[in-house]
């Protein structure tokens, strides 16, 4: 997911495996100019790693390249920088998250086949709550369970699900159809995906705390200048 | 070592190393053990050199390289094609696209690039000031030389956005297979987008 540079020739790799989660290793002279290495541990590149060690940092031992996602660029690659963040702070180490992986990947290829961005990122974002274990109920208003009426307002708390609102005007409210359309995965409607953008960064920002994303940062600053 | 909250002069000077990339406590003590031990003359003469480039050395006018002077030799000279403009991440970079000896127009130094996972965004790097150079009205093509990983890629990105339907030319430097390379011992990787990237003969 990312590289850091660590003493005078390693990098340290930030890798998401299917099997062991989050893991951090590192790559002995991977910066030196001839190591079979460099170029090959970039992020967003499906790789085939070995390693060894047992403690919290392992030793990369082996990285070879899979290939079958294309580099990404433009909005892609700012969006998948995004998605490599939300990772990289919310996971624990060593934790595996299979389907989140295979979220991860599917992603990954959509945004290099050139798909619309915002229901690629609508998903991930479902799914890491997901697997965090904060899935969402959208169908169901969680005081009353009753079914989601696509036209009344709700409000929804990160805690207890959606809540009835009492009219638009109720701060964070949200129409119930974008609450369905999320749950279904369609992003057609512009209204409805617009709410879903804003309700999923709240939610996002709650479980990130008061910790802010810099990729959202820089994004902000490209729209600025 | 002392416990007041005043350091010695040798703790600080193994401080002060310390802030060199790859520098940690244990190499810091090395070094300051060294200067001081084996080598005061080198140690007076580092002294001396780092306090005059601390005072004399800024940022280049024209491409944000480091000078002495309001611009550094490079942009001064007159054999210089000024209506080409080549983007650099670093002063490193800068070298060596001079040792191709294949590029005659001038330069820009970004010194650094985005990294949105290490919080670098476009106001930590030269981009304002880029934007004013490309459109000095000298400048019709810009070359993007940013380096080829994703964060190159996303620099890359940002100079396409602040530069397009500006009237001026843009360009990406090509990628691919390696100058003498032979397939067969390409890596993977490059091959495979030489293959995306490929071009009519």
């Amino acid at each position: 997911m990312h590289t850091y540079p660590y003493k005078e020739t390693s990098l340290l790799v930030d890798a998401f495996t299917k099997a062991s989660g989050r893991i951090t290793l590192v790559a002995r002279s991977a910066r030196r100019p001839r190591s079979a290495m460099r170029g090959t541990l970039m992020a967003f590149q499906p790789l085939s790693l070995s390693w060894v060690g047992r403690g919290e940092v392992k030793t990369l031992t082996k990285a070879e390249w899979l290939g079958g996602i294309s580099l990404l660029r433009g909005e892609a690659l700012l969006c998948a920088f995004y998605l490599n963040e939300l990772l990289i702070r919310l996971l624990a180490r060593e934790d595996a998250h299979e389907a989140l992986f295979d979220r991860y990947a599917d992603a990954l290829r959509q945004f290099s086949v050139g798909e619309a961005s915002a229901p690629i990122l609508r998903r991930f974002e479902k799914a890491l709550l997901k697997e965090l274990g904060y899935a969402l109920v959208l169908d169901r208003e969680a005081f009353t369970g009753e079914q989601i009426d696509p036209a009344r307002y709700y409000t929804y708390d990160p805690e207890k699900g959606a809540l009835a609102a009492r009219d638009s005007e109720t701060e964070h409210a949200v129409i119930g159809r974008t609450l369905l359309s999320l749950a279904r995965d369609e992003f057609d409607d512009i209204r409805t995906s617009h709410e879903a953008r804003a309700l999923m960064r709240s939610l996002i920002n709650h479980r990130l705390e008061a910790r802010q994303l810099n990729s959202r940062r820089v994004f902000r600053e490209l729209l600025e200048l | 070592m002392k416990s007041q909250g005043t350091l010695s002069s040798l703790e600080e000077l193994i401080e002060a190393l310390r802030c060199l990339p790859g520098v940690g406590p244990k190499a810091a003590q090395r070094m300051a053990f060294y200067l001081l031990q084996r080598d005061r003359p080198g140690a007076e003469r580092l002294a001396a050199a780092l306090g005059r480039a601390i005072e004399t050395i800024r940022r280049c006018a024209s491409c944000n390289s480091f000078t002495e002077a309001h611009l550094c030799d490079l942009c001064a000279s007159a054999k210089r094609d000024t209506t080409q403009l080549c983007v650099v991440e670093t002063p490193a970079d800068l070298v060596m696209m001079e040792q191709t000896l294949a590029y005659k127009g001038l330069y820009f130094v970004l010194m650094g690039r985005i990294s949105p996972l290490d919080g670098i965004g476009p106001r930590d790097i030269g981009l304002e000031v880029l934007q004013k150079r490309a459109l000095d009205g000298q400048v019709k093509e810009v070359i993007v030389a940013t380096n080829f990983t994703n964060e190159g890629e996303a620099t890359a990105h940002y100079i396409g956005e602040i530069l397009k339907g500006r009237g001026i030319k843009l360009s990406r430097i090509a990628r691919g297979v390696p100058v003498g390379g032979e397939l067969e011992y390409v890596d993977a990787g490059t091959l495979a987008q030489a293959l995306v990237e490929r071009r009519p003969v």
